[in-house]
């Protein structure tokens, strides 16, 4: 009969296999390609031969890299005000619902619940030069004409984005501060700290992890976002996740979209790293 | 009592399902059609014929969203009996060996299509592909706001900044710089290449934003009165027609573009005959006349085409007027490296 | 007690009660935007509004395209959030009551996929489909998202696994059960409300996806995929979003039975 130590097999080895399978042998698999000198879709059955080819015409056209930096921009944005935003809404449902903070989290959560795609277009509909937002501002006086650069602008996919995000960055800060227990907040009261310094030295620090994990979750799946802007970005809004899209569909030049998609992992993962070099480092500060 | 989980048995039944998911992917069967199409063109409307006569065949259909991507799909193994693209890439179907011969002594409709379309799906004398959609790109543009367009330069000019939108194609924007400068489409050097790259990054920030997709990001616009200039197919001339809006279709000096849709028969498929069927009713009366009413482009049988009587379809598509086919360059097939030197330039134009 | 509940929780000069219902506005604005869209019978939404109408909905419901990849969508999600849960169940109960070699590497590894952007991952399992000569399909839509999704619950599980006493698993197996009965009868339970929750989060992280998706979709789309498509006409709005409606109503039906479930007490 299986002992406890036999079963550790069947617990651990299938998420190993599905990962290797599914997970590290594709990327290795776009590393490798990367490395291939054909332009057009590959043939897998044509030898292997290794170049720097895709690297090399990545680097001798510098908009690819701009893009990166304005796509690495951008979500930064996007990440820190869905982040900021979602900041004082958890706080509210971790605080003040209490009892009721299920039904507010749901509240919450229904937008969240459709569909990605129409709640992008809606923003299209609001934005364009006779939609809801341009009507209502005309209406009211504010401006005497539509506003053209609302829509199809990277400012178009900066709002569509965080509106997107907002309710999704709130359940890792509202976990945090779930977390909190009202034994440090009592002390520091007892120790005479008012409302605002209790928030800044203790409620803040503790959800710290929390927001950070939001700004994350955020941040990551935005930096290669590419139906957004294709949506409402306009010549101007098209980011690093488009040229790979690009390459992958429209251009089809595999190695290149291989190549540039690598630069974007390696990107993220040094983003990473410091990241979490900067929180050990507050925590040890604290 | 709490739920009690075992994940053990939906586990095994999704497991079960996904192997039988597998399975079913196995490829067409005898009285099945799979069809590498547009979005859109798999309703029934664009095939009522096929299916009166078949009534007991399951038509499935795989879609492809530009013509790169439908080469890079059959090249990649799909499926598909059949696939529908636009001219440009004949010479690349025939040369990687995706498409097969077809015996057009089986096709009951062939004789009425007149014998220039029926040369536009020959490579090497050998019928491969068979022409369906037609329809010509060239400038649509708000009369009230620009007086009459005569070149394709329009384009590009910065008169109408923001009010413009360019199809997002490369080939396209190198055909258009071709027809502009009098070059050679099927010669283009490297130096006119980068000129043309140039040219089109300056060009970029006049447009309100290119368009990929005619009734989503192009006609609505150019009714609203959004977009002024744009490089745009009969279609939306005559949807803009029938709204009311002031629009006009120009007769540029450098001629219009004509493109034809081609279908082919996958060289793997296992359903020669039906496919040859499909092919067949494509052309037939209802399924062309459909085409032509629904969608106002233009279809390969002249014999639906000389029924229209609609002024604003005759409008559109030059019936009346022999001398606008004159003028009209038809898209030659590309080379596979022009291809990729071409979307290379325009995802780089794009990326500048 | 009235001490308590001033520290912390008390009132303070912000009014996190407006600045909610001020974000609840501004979320449902545009929701609420899409829901008139789709009942509104003009397919351009413009004001005043023209009329009121149920056709969409009923065209939805005919359009068997539509059902199909709204179908596609259940069958994908189903598929990966079931294999993603018993993944990372897995995970969580190996990582917490063993030690092996591999131990850290696992965890790790779980967690990976939240740092790859899901377009690389996309193209990548795209790449991979086509060496091994796979066609693409639902199945490498559900591969996808099984990827995606486990982070997601191994991190749920793990946080509950943590919190499971093992002097409990230790005396079952005193009695003398065996590991595997142990796990299927004390374990398991104890997981049961946990389980359903992971389960949901990657149900919903599936369903809506739609960037993984376009690249792996074959002949049958998923609802996002289809969509996607659908967009190039715009006469055909109303109608999708019609139907999405009816999928937001159905998902968060399911997710209060869901969390009912969830909340009884042993």
């Amino acid at each position: 009969m299986l002992g406890r130590r036999g079963a550790l097999r069947f617990l651990a080895l299938p998420p190993y296999l599905w990962l290797a399978v599914f997970f590290v042998l594709p990327v290795l698999l776009i590393v490798a390609i990367s490395f291939r000198p054909e332009a057009g879709p590959i043939d897998f059955g044509d030898p292997w031969t290794f170049s720097l080819a895709q690297y090399q015409r990545i680097w001798e056209t510098p908009a690819y890299l701009r893009r990166l930096g304005m796509s690495v921009g951008m979500a930064l944005a996007i990440a820190a005000s869905a982040t900021l935003l979602a900041y004082p809404i958890a706080y509210f449902l971790a605080f003040r619902a209490r009892e009721r903070a299920v039904f507010f989290l749901i509240l919450l959560l229904i937008p969240f619940a459709v569909s990605y795609l129409l709640r992008v277009m809606a923003w299209r509909l609001m934005l364009g030069g006779e939609g809801a937002i341009n009507s209502i501002f005309q209406w009211l006086g504010i401006t005497s004409a539509p506003i053209d650069l609302l829509l199809y602008s990277p400012v178009a996919v900066v709002i569509t984005l965080i509106y997107v995000w907002i309710p999704f960055a709130a359940l890792p800060i509202y976990a945090a501060l779930q977390r909190i227990e009202r034994g440090h907040l009592e002390a520091a009261a007892d120790l005479g700290a008012g409302p605002w310094s209790r928030f800044w030295r203790v409620t803040v620090p503790l959800s710290l992890p929390g927001a950070i994990a939001a700004f994350f979750m955020v941040f990551i799946p935005t930096v290669g976002e590419y139906v957004t802007p294709s949506l409402v970005g306009g010549t101007e809004g098209y980011m690093y996740g488009n040229i790979i899209q690009d390459f992958f569909t429209r251009a089809a030049s595999w190695a290149t979209g291989s190549a540039l998609s690598v630069i974007m992992l390696l990107l993220t993962l040094v983003l990473v790293a410091v990241a979490l070099r900067l929180i050990d480092v507050r925590r040890l500060a604290s | 009592m709490p739920a009690r989980m075992n994940p053990a048995r939906p586990l095994l039944a999704m497991l079960a399902g996904g192997v039988l998911l597998l399975s079913s992917c196995a490829g067409a069967e005898p009285n099945e059609l799979l069809v590498l199409e547009w979005a859109g063109y798999d309703e029934e409307r664009w095939w009522p014929d096929f299916k009166t006569a078949n009534p007991d065949t399951a038509v499935d259909f795989e879609f492809g969203t530009n013509d790169a991507d439908i080469l890079a799909k059959m090249g990649a193994g799909s499926e598909a009996d059949v696939f529908h693209f636009y001219t440009g890439y004949e010479q690349l179907y025939v040369d990687e060996e995706l498409v097969r011969e077809i015996d057009t002594s089986k096709l009951t409709n062939w004789d009425a299509v007149p014998a220039d379309m029926q040369a536009l799906g020959q490579i090497d004398g050998k019928q491969y592909f068979i022409p369906w959609d037609w329809g010509f790109s060239s400038i649509l543009y708000n009369t009230d706001e620009v007086p009459e367009v005569t070149s394709w330069d329009a384009l590009l000019n910065e008169d109408y900044a923001g009010h413009i939108a360019m199809w997002d194609d490369g080939p396209a924007a190198v055909t258009v710089s071709a027809y502009i400068n009098g070059w050679d489409e099927t010669a283009i050097t490297d130096e006119q290449l980068a000129q043309i790259e140039e040219d089109w990054i300056a060009q970029k920030p006049l447009n309100i934003h290119y368009w990929d997709s005619e009734y989503d990001n192009l006609c609505p616009e150019v009714i609203s009165g959004d977009i002024w200039i744009a490089y745009a197919w009969p279609g939306c001339y005559a949807t803009a027609l029938f709204e009311g809006a002031p629009v006009a279709y120009a007769n540029p000096v450098e001629g219009r573009n004509s493109w034809v849709g081609l279908y082919g028969i996958s060289t793997d498929t296992d359903s020669y005959e039906l496919a040859l069927q499909f092919l067949d009713a494509k052309l037939a009366e209802l399924t062309c006349g459909t085409l032509v009413t629904d969608y106002y482009y233009g279809c390969a049988n002249e014999e639906v085409m000389a029924a229209v009587d609609d002024p604003v379809l005759i409008e559109a598509f030059a019936l009346n007027d022999p001398s606008v086919l004159e003028t009209t360059n038809f898209t030659p097939p590309v080379t596979a490296e022009d291809r990729d030197a071409w979307t290379a330039m325009w995802t780089r134009v794009k990326a500048e | 007690m009235s001490r308590r509940s001033a520290i912390g929780v008390g009132r303070t000069r912000v009014p996190l009660g407006t600045v909610y219902v001020l974000m609840l506005l501004f979320l449902y604005f545009p929701i609420a935007l899409l829901f008139i869209f789709s009942v509104n019978t003009n397919t351009v939404l413009t004001f005043p509004l023209r009329g009121f109408t149920l056709e969409w909905y009923r065209e939805g419901f005919g359009d068997s395209a539509l059902l199909e990849a709204a179908r596609n969508s259940v069958l994908v999600g189903v598929g990966s959030a079931s294999i993603a849960t018993a993944l990372g169940l897995g995970v969580s109960i190996s990582v917490t009551r063993f030690r092996f070699r591999g131990r850290v590497g696992l965890l790790a590894l779980s967690g990976l996929p939240l740092i790859v952007p899901f377009v690389v991952l996309g193209v990548s399992l795209f790449l991979l489909f086509n060496l091994a000569d796979l066609p693409r399909s639902l199945f490498a839509i559900a591969a996808g998202h099984t990827v995606i999704a486990l982070p997601f619950a191994t991190l749920i599980l793990l946080a509950r696994m943590g919190g499971l006493d093992p002097a409990l698993e230790d005396a079952a197996m005193d009695l003398g059960a065996t590991y595997p009965v142990t796990l299927r009868r004390v374990v398991l339970p104890l997981m049961g409300p946990t389980l359903l929750s992971a389960w949901l989060t990657c149900f919903i992280v599936s369903f809506d996806e739609v960037a993984i998706a376009l690249f792996l979709a074959g002949g049958d789309p998923t609802f996002p995929v289809f969509l996607y498509g659908q967009l190039r006409f715009a006469q055909r709005l109303p109608v999708l979003i019609a139907m999405a409606v009816m999928l937001t109503v159905l998902t968060v039906t399911l997710t209060l039975i869901a969390f009912r479930l969830g909340r009884r007490k042993p």
